[in-house]
C-alpha cells in the first residue's frame, strides 16, 4: 500500500490571532443597504427643484415652486376643488380602483386557473385575452363610452379590463409552474382531483397571483386618469385633467403627488400581504 | 411468504425523439414479498425510475401486468407511499401538517391526524421540529419528513426514488441507518432505487441489477448485510468483509459490462 498512500498528515495548526473576515463578491448588489442612498437622492431632487424655481430659471407655468404646491395642497384640503372636497375626489378614485381590483380578482383568478388546467378553457380564452391585453386602455376607451355610456359603468369596465389580464395570466402561469412531483406526491397520498386542486394547485399559484395583483394595481393607477377623462366630476384623475385645462400646474402637481402617495401605499400593503401570505416565496 | 407485489413481463415504451421507440423497460419480472427491502440498482437510463413510476401508478405500462395484493395497479394511491429524490414537501405547511397531509386527504379528524403525524415524526427523530417550516430544515431532515409523510397513510409498500441521492455522503449514511431502524420497527415492505452499489448492498434484503437499452433485470442477489447490521450494529466490519467487497466488485463488473459506454472507459485505462 505504500505506493498508494504516500504520506499522511494529522491536523494541529495554530489558530490565527485576528481572523480577517472575508465574503464572496456578489454578482448583483446583493444585500447592500440602499435606503440611505435613496433618501439622499430624494433630498437632492427636492433641493434642485427648489433651487431651479427660486432662481426663476423656468417660468412657474412649467414648474411651480415647492412652496406654491404646498400652498395649493392646503387650499384644496380646506376649500376643495371644482365643487368637491379633496376627500370626495380621493374616495371617488379609490372606490373605482378597489371595485375594479375586486372584480378583476374575482374573474381573473378562476379564468386563469382554468386556463392553466384545462385545454378547453385555454383554447377558448386565449385568443380574446391575447388580442385585447396588449392594447393601451385609451385605445378602447371610446368603445367603452359608446357601449356603456358615460357613467361609472364604463370607468369600472375600463379599469377592470386593464387589471384582469395581468391577474389572469399570472394565475395561469402559477398553476402551470406547479412541479409534477408535488402533484404526484399528493396523488400517492390518496388525494382526489379536488384535493389536488385545493391543497396543491391553489396555494402553489398564490405567489404568482399576488405578483399579478401588484402589476395589476400599477396598471390600474395608470389607467385611472384615462378612465376619469370620461365626463367625470370627481376623482384625482379628473382633478389633474381639469387643472391642465386652466394651466394650473400647481394643482397638477398636487394631483400627481396624491396618486403617487396612494400608489406607494398600495404597493407597500401588497408587499406586506406577500410576506404574510407567502413567507416561503423564493425559499423553495 | 406471500407475494405482495408482482410484476409480470412489464414493458414500457416511450416515443424516441427522432421517431421510433425507446424500450425503457423490457419484459421485467419481479416479485416482492412482505417485509423485504428490494433495491433496484443500475446506471442512469437503466429503467429503474420507470419501474418505480409504474409501480407508483404515475406511468401506465405498455405491456404486462403489475399487481399489488392481486389488484392491478392503474393509478397512484395511498396503498403505495412514495419518497421522492427531490423532496416534495409543501412549503406553506408546517412539518407536522406535511406529515398529516395524507391523513387529511383521507378525512381523518384534525386532532387524530396530528396525533398520528406526531408519532411518525418521533419515529424519524424530528419531534422537536414539528412546527418548523420545511425550508428551515436541512436536506437530510426534509427527506426524513418525506419518509414520515409517506408512512402516515400506512401504505402496503414504501417506494423510494433515489431518496438519498442528493445528500452528502455522511448524511447519506445517517439516513441509511435511519431507514434500517424504521424498517426494523415497522416491518414495512420497501422498494428502493439507487445508483450506489454500496447503498444497495447496505439496505437491500434483495438487490436486482438493471441494465440500460433496453431496461432489463440482469441479476438478482438475496443478501443479508442489513440483517447482519441489525445484530452487530457496526458497518465497519461488514463493509470491510470479503463477502461485501467481493459482491461489490462483481456487481460493479456486471454494470460496466452491460453499459455500452464501457468501451470508452477501457480505452482510457490502457
Amino acid at each position: 500500500m505504500s505506493d498508494i498512500i504516500l504520506a499522511e498528515f494529522k491536523s494541529g495548526t495554530a489558530a490565527e490571532d485576528t481572523p480577517r473576515i472575508v465574503a464572496m463578491h456578489n454578482a448583483d448588489i446583493g444585500n447592500g443597504k440602499t435606503k440611505l442612498i435613496s433618501l439622499a437622492t430624494i433630498l437632492i431632487l427636492l433641493a434642485v427643484w427648489w433651487l431651479v424655481t427660486s432662481l426663476k430659471l423656468v417660468t412657474p407655468l412649467f414648474l411651480p415652486t415647492p412652496a406654491e404646491v404646498v400652498t395649493q395642497l392646503v387650499a384644496i384640503i380646506e376649500d376643495g376643488y371644482a365643487n368637491a372636497t379633496l376627500w370626495q375626489h380621493v374616495s371617488a378614485s379609490l372606490l373605482r380602483i378597489s371595485v375594479s381590483a375586486a372584480l378583476a380578482l374575482a374573474l381573473g383568478i378562476p379564468v386563469g386557473l382554468a386556463m392553466g388546467l384545462n385545454r378547453w378553457a385555454k383554447g377558448i380564452f386565449d385568443p380574446p385575452i391575447e388580442f385585447y391585453w396588449p392594447l393601451p386602455p385609451l385605445a378602447y376607451l371610446p368603445l367603452m363610452i359608446i357601449w356603456l355610456g358615460i357613467g361609472e359603468t364604463s370607468k369600472i369596465a375600463l379599469l377592470t379590463l386593464a387589471m384582469f389580464a395581468p391577474i389572469c395570466l399570472s394565475a395561469q402561469a402559477g398553476v402551470r409552474g406547479v412541479p409534477l412531483e408535488r402533484v404526484n406526491a399528493a396523488l400517492s397520498l390518496g388525494a382526489n382531483q379536488w384535493q389536488v386542486f385545493g391543497a396543491i394547485m391553489l396555494p402553489s399559484a398564490l405567489p404568482e397571483i399576488l405578483t399579478g395583483l401588484r402589476i395589476a394595481v400599477g396598471v390600474g393607477w395608470g389607467t385611472l386618469v384615462a378612465a376619469e377623462l370620461i365626463a367625470s366630476t370627481r376623482g384625482i384623475g379628473f382633478m389633474i385633467m381639469s387643472a391642465s385645462h386652466f394651466l394650473a400646474t400647481d394643482v397638477v402637481f398636487v394631483g400627481i403627488a396624491i396618486i403617487a402617495t396612494f400608489a406607494f401605499a398600495f404597493s407597500y400593503v401588497l408587499r406586506w400581504l406577500e410576506i404574510v401570505l407567502v413567507p416561503w416565496k423564493g425559499k423553495h | 411468504m406471500n407475494v405482495m407485489l408482482k410484476i409480470q413481463n412489464a414493458s414500457v415504451y416511450f416515443a424516441a425523439r427522432g421517431g421510433g421507440t425507446v424500450k425503457a423497460l423490457d419484459h421485467v419480472n419481479l416479485e416482492i414479498h412482505t417485509g423485504e427491502i428490494v433495491v433496484a440498482l443500475g446506471a442512469s437510463g437503466c429503467g429503474k425510475s420507470t419501474l418505480l413510476n409504474a409501480i407508483a401508478g404515475f406511468l401506465p405500462i405498455s405491456a404486462g401486468a403489475i399487481t399489488l395484493d392481486g389488484q392491478r395497479i392503474e393509478r397512484p394511491g395511498a396503498d403505495r407511499g412514495v419518497v421522492f429524490q427531490k423532496d416534495t414537501l409543501l412549503p406553506w405547511k408546517s412539518v407536522l401538517d406535511n406529515v398529516a397531509l395524507g391523513l387529511d386527504f383521507a378525512g381523518l379528524s384534525h386532532a387524530v391526524a396530528r396525533e398520528n403525524a406526531a408519532g411518525l415524526l418521533k419515529l424519524v427523530g424530528l419531534e422537536d421540529f414539528a412546527h418548523s417550516a420545511p425550508y428551515e430544515l436541512s436536506g437530510g431532515m426534509r427527506q426524513r419528513v418525506g419518509i414520515a409523510r409517506a408512512l402516515a397513510t400506512n401504505p402496503a409498500i414504501l417506494l423510494m426514488d433515489e431518496p438519498f441521492g442528493a445528500l452528502d455522503s455522511f448524511t447519506r449514511e445517517q439516513m441509511q441507518e435511519l431507514l434500517i431502524s424504521v424498517w426494523s420497527k415497522t416491518g414495512k415492505t420497501i422498494f428502493l432505487i439507487t445508483h450506489s452499489i454500496d447503498e444497495a448492498l447496505s439496505l437491500g434484503t434483495h438487490v436486482v441489477v438493471m441494465s440500460p437499452r433496453p431496461g432489463r433485470i440482469i441479476a438478482r442477489y438475496d443478501i443479508g448485510f442489513v440483517r447482519h447490521f441489525l445484530k452487530c450494529g457496526d458497518w465497519g466490519t461488514i463493509k470491510a468483509s470479503t463477502e461485501f467487497i467481493r459482491l461489490r466488485e462483481t456487481i460493479r463488473g456486471l454494470i460496466h459490462q452491460s453499459d455500452p459506454q464501457s468501451e470508452i472507459r477501457s480505452a482510457v485505462h490502457v
